[in-house]
């Protein structure tokens, strides 16, 4: 795959290119509330694109907190339904961070168990990934514990990295490719590439420094130890799932109705959180993860397990925002830690908890 | 600091109490919440200008992991004891069922994470009309309480900034900063005074407040949630603090505040026998609707 | 656009009132080529929706053999039940589905097949009842033990009768103590007292269970105890959902996705499962 060069500059001319040619840009840039989040960039206004991650995710890109599925209209004695066409406009992400385009191959296998999302992948087609190699690691990230890193290429199609006077440019896949090609123009030969492997490395070591652990290794001791009394967790938990308004991979959605007027509606899939007791409330009032507690150890368990035993992925990518975010001061790094503190020191469950193999039967007439 | 060890320790030691809810080192430079249930855990209490969680939340019947641990203590400022009060007040808690510790407090960050030290810059824009007071509700006072000195709340200038816009403009700037609302609820997930088991947005039949973050359903929710936290709100911030979108939720409830105080002659207040204006009922009220 | 989420349109074709709250809708497809295409097995469930109020997950409570339309039968608990009971004959419903896995019909071909129902539980089992009486021959003895909370609660009474006046079934109908009425000639105990009276042979026999968890939590071991291996004995679960087809992360039990994984699971694979249904 190719590698380039381009200044400050021409990547400042490239997001206006991209835009008279009929693409969305996202950036990251200050939001209407001030915080750098990604969002439409603002034409010929773009700075620096590195710095602290955005407060919150890539994922609105691709699964938006509310999206229309469908609308029905009531006819006489007739309903008439319309499918929503997902909104995917052709897009390019400008500056995403590693973690964040990361959080996208790791959600696609789930998107793509036997049923295939529509809406998602309409988007993950039409959208290019550049990444930036990560130069705001903070106390927080543990990017290196889950098997990425600052620079980690997954899920990117282009890669940047800073360097002097502008930025290497590496194209990981024939999207990025295509991107490079269709802009030459603005591109040189590639350069600083030595400097550009001595600060991915520094940033990397940075990471290492927060969290000595490897996440993928406690999923054994997870599925073994579902009563375990570490799960106590949930005191300091105020059940607002902010944590997972913040996370990259955090997926759970609702599916609403709301009628407009007496004519017809949407139905809408709006992003919901594991972390209320209404998420799992069944309509007898009979709750099955009836306290903050159980409710915390599922957040742990469908990232560290659940996703793991059936997607063989971590369902995390390190990125820390739910640390950051969460007002009670919980933290998923010293949870891993102590996890990790547990699974060394005990040995192998007589009873791991096993997923039952039966094939499921596909959809018939569909 | 040892002072307020030493009592927790006596608390938990003589079972006056089982939890002591206050504040501990977190991780990296934070404190966050504790929950001390024996002598011992004690020993990691912590106080100073990076506590700027409001533990009374945790005193709402909502949280039942933390019922769970028995009669709580709870570390409280001057702020923290309003919603306590409010919670007594409306009847959620009952004043003999909590044991009161408050902390002298000189003002807590705007954001802990800075690592900074509490100045004019960094300070919380809650304190800066604090008295700084021991509460009147406090069972055992710890510290030497001391008036702030800090300039007037920043919030002000804004709302004065948004009260001089025109009409359309103010509703431009409310439908920019809405826009980033998810309706992830965290607002008021951290609320001590949003204790309702069940609140009106979740309810479905009928459904009231449409759940979808689009700017119709988010205009309705943080109306509803203005006019139901209007003479309860106490101003602790903590809806904003939490905010992943980071909606400046003070300009709302602080103008709500001020409404009530003019109207009403109501601020937020730390003894739980003052009546709020939506809690009392006056024959001589000046209100012509109630009469 | 496939259109995962969007529904098949449905006529309500018929409306059967079972007990005082709950209510069995017959349901045929509006569009001729859908009506012909759709095919499920016993076991599997759908997502059906009253456009205006949302989506609720049920098991297909008809039978697969019996082609053209579907059955649901629900209790009124929340907001689409109570608009599906708002719902007139000829009025329009959807359905996306069908969705899950199944019972383990060519498992229990040439064998004896208990099938154990509490309440509005009969109507998951009520599908694989269906299925193997019109497959009849396939099968060995058939004993049904079906309980409610009173005479009142009893669901599907004109298919009781059925059963009872069959020589091909044996059919234990019970109500809890004080439920029953003057007139009743049934069984009074609960359901696994009544399961460890009827004693079925459990040799070379499958058993369907489904109810009230309380039920469930109390039959599993008597069947165990009449020598049913757990491996031979079913249930089908039905923890929240929303998206039926392993998306939207609701319905974990453990590792386990309700919709995907199950929902009919043997209770060799409960007990494996964390204590979250």
């Amino acid at each position: 795959m190719r590698k380039a060069f381009i200044t400050q500059e021409n990547l400042s001319v490239l997001s206006g290119d991209l835009e008279r040619a009929g693409r969305k840009v996202v950036v990251p840039r200050p939001s209407a509330t001030g915080r750098m989040e990604y969002g439409a960039a603002q034409s010929g206004s773009l700075t620096h694109l590195g710095g602290a991650l955005p407060a919150r995710s890539l994922k609105a890109t691709f699964l938006p907190p509310t999206e229309a599925l469908l609308r029905w209209k009531n006819a006489k004695d007739d309903v008439v339904l319309e499918p929503s066409e997902p909104k995917a406009l052709p897009t390019v992400v400008l500056g995403a961070r590693p973690c964040d385009a990361a959080a996208l191959a790791i959600l696609d296998k789930v998107m793509d168990w036997d049923y295939h999302d529509d809406p998602w992948f309409a988007r993950r087609k039409a959208t290019t990934i550049v990444s930036l190699a990560c130069d705001g690691v903070d106390s927080s990230c543990f990017c290196t514990s889950v098997g990425l890193s600052p620079d980690t290429t997954k899920g990117s199609d282009v890669l940047l990295t800073a360097v002097d006077g502008g930025y290497l440019v590496e194209a990981l896949s024939e999207k990025g490719e295509a991107l490079l090609e269709e802009n030459k123009t603005r591109f040189t030969a590639a350069r600083g590439e030595a400097q550009a492997a001595e600060r991915r490395k520094a940033a990397t070591d940075k990471v290492r420094k927060n969290l000595a652990v490897d996440a993928r290794t406690v999923k054994d001791w997870l599925g073994g130890n579902f009563e375990h009394p570490f799960f106590k967790l949930g005191s300091r938990c105020h059940a607002c799932g902010a944590c997972a308004a913040v996370c990259p991979t955090c997926h759970c959605f609702d599916i609403v109705d709301e009628p407009e007027g007496l004519e017809g509606g949407t139905r809408r899939r709006n992003w919901d959180t594991c972390q209320t007791s209404k998420f799992t409330l069944h309509g007898s009032g009979h709750n099955p993860r009836n306290d903050q507690h159980a409710r915390l150890r599922q957040r742990v368990m469908h990232k560290f397990h659940i996703y793991s035993e059936r997607f063989g992925e971590t369902l995390c990518t390190g990125c820390g925002r739910c640390a950051r975010a969460c007002p009670g001061g919980m933290d998923l790094l010293e949870a891993l830690r102590e996890i990790d503190k547990l699974r060394r020191s005990s040995r192998p469950s007589a009873a791991p908890i096993v997923t039952p193999t039966n094939p499921p039967i596909s959809g018939g007439a569909r | 600091m040892n002072e307020l060890r030493q009592l927790a320790r006596k608390l938990l030691a003589d079972k006056t109490v089982g939890v002591v809810i206050g504040y501990e080192e977190g991780q990296g430079a934070v404190t966050r919440p504790s929950f001390a249930t024996s002598p011992e855990q004690a020993e990691k209490l912590v106080f100073d200008a990076r506590c700027v969680q409001n533990l009374a939340s945790y005193l709402s019947p909502r949280r039942s992991t933390v019922r769970s641990l028995g009669k709580p203590a709870v570390v409280v400022k001057a702020c923290d004891a309003k919603a306590l009060a409010g919670l007594i007040r409306e009847a959620q808690v009952k004043r003999e069922d909590v044991v009161v510790i408050s902390v002298a407090c000189g003002g807590v960050l705007a954001d802990p994470r800075s690592g900074k030290a509490l100045s004019e810059a960094m300070v919380a824009d809650r304190c800066r009309d604090c008295d700084g007071a021991h509460t009147s509700l406090a069972d055992h006072k710890v510290g030497q309480a001391k008036a702030p000195a800090f300039g007037s709340p920043k919030v002000d200038a804004r709302l004065a900034e948004l009260q001089a816009m025109t009409a359309p403009q103010r509703f431009a700037f409310f439908k920019s900063v809405f826009s980033e609302c998810t309706r992830c609820n965290v607002c008021r997930e951290v609320c001590p005074m949003c204790f309702c088991a069940r609140c009106m947005a979740d309810k479905s039949e009928p459904q009231w407040i449409e759940s979808s973050p689009h700017l119709r359903g988010n205009f309705a929710w943080h109306m509803l949630r203005a006019m139901h936290l209007a003479g309860r709100c106490v101003g602790c911030n903590e809806c904003e603090r939490a905010c992943p979108a980071g909606i400046p939720l003070s300009l709302i409830t602080r103008k709500m505040q001020k409404v009530v105080s003019e109207r009403f002659g109501y601020s937020p207040s730390d003894d739980p026998n003052v009546p709020a204006p939506t809690g009392a009922f006056r024959l001589d009220d000046a209100q012509e609707f109630i009469r | 656009m496939t259109g995962l989420y969007t529904p098949y349109l449905m006529r309500v074709d018929e409306i059967i009132d079972e007990t005082v709250d709950t209510r069995t809708l017959k349901l045929s497809f509006k569009d001729p080529k859908v009506a012909q295409s759709f095919s499920f097995v016993a076991g599997q469930f759908a997502e059906y929706s009253v456009f205006g109020s949302g989506e609720c997950t049920f098991c297909i409570a008809s039978s697969p053999t019996r082609k053209g339309y579907i059955e649901c039968s629900f209790k009124k608990v929340g907001k689409v039940t109570s608009q599906m009971r708002e719902l007139n004959v000829g009025d329009t419903m959807g359905i996306r589905g069908p969705y899950g896995n199944s019972f383990p019909l060519d498992k229990m071909k040439g064998k004896d097949v208990v099938f154990i129902a509490g309440g509005i539980g009969l109507a998951p089992v009520r599908c694989v009842i269906w299925n193997v009486l019109d497959l009849r021959k396939d099968f060995r003895d058939v004993t049904i033990i079906y309980g409610a909370r009173s005479e009142a609660d009893l669901v599907y009474r004109r298919e009781l009768e059925d059963w009872k006046n069959r020589a091909d079934v044996k059919l234990h109908v019970t109500v809890d103590p004080g439920g029953q009425g003057p007139a009743w000639q049934g069984e009074v105990g609960f359901v696994p007292s009544i399961v460890e009276k009827a004693s079925p042979a459990a040799s070379d026999a499958f058993a369907v269970v489904c109810g009230p968890p309380i039920m469930i939590k109390f039959t599993l071991p008597v069947l165990e105890k009449l020598g049913f291996a757990k491996d031979r004995i079913y249930t089908t679960l039905e923890n929240r959902m929303k998206c039926g087809i392993g998306k939207c992360g609701r319905c974990n039990i453990g590792p386990v996705y309700v919709c995907k994984d199950g929902p009919v699971f043997s209770a060799a694979q409960l007990e494996k499962l964390p204590n979250e249904f």
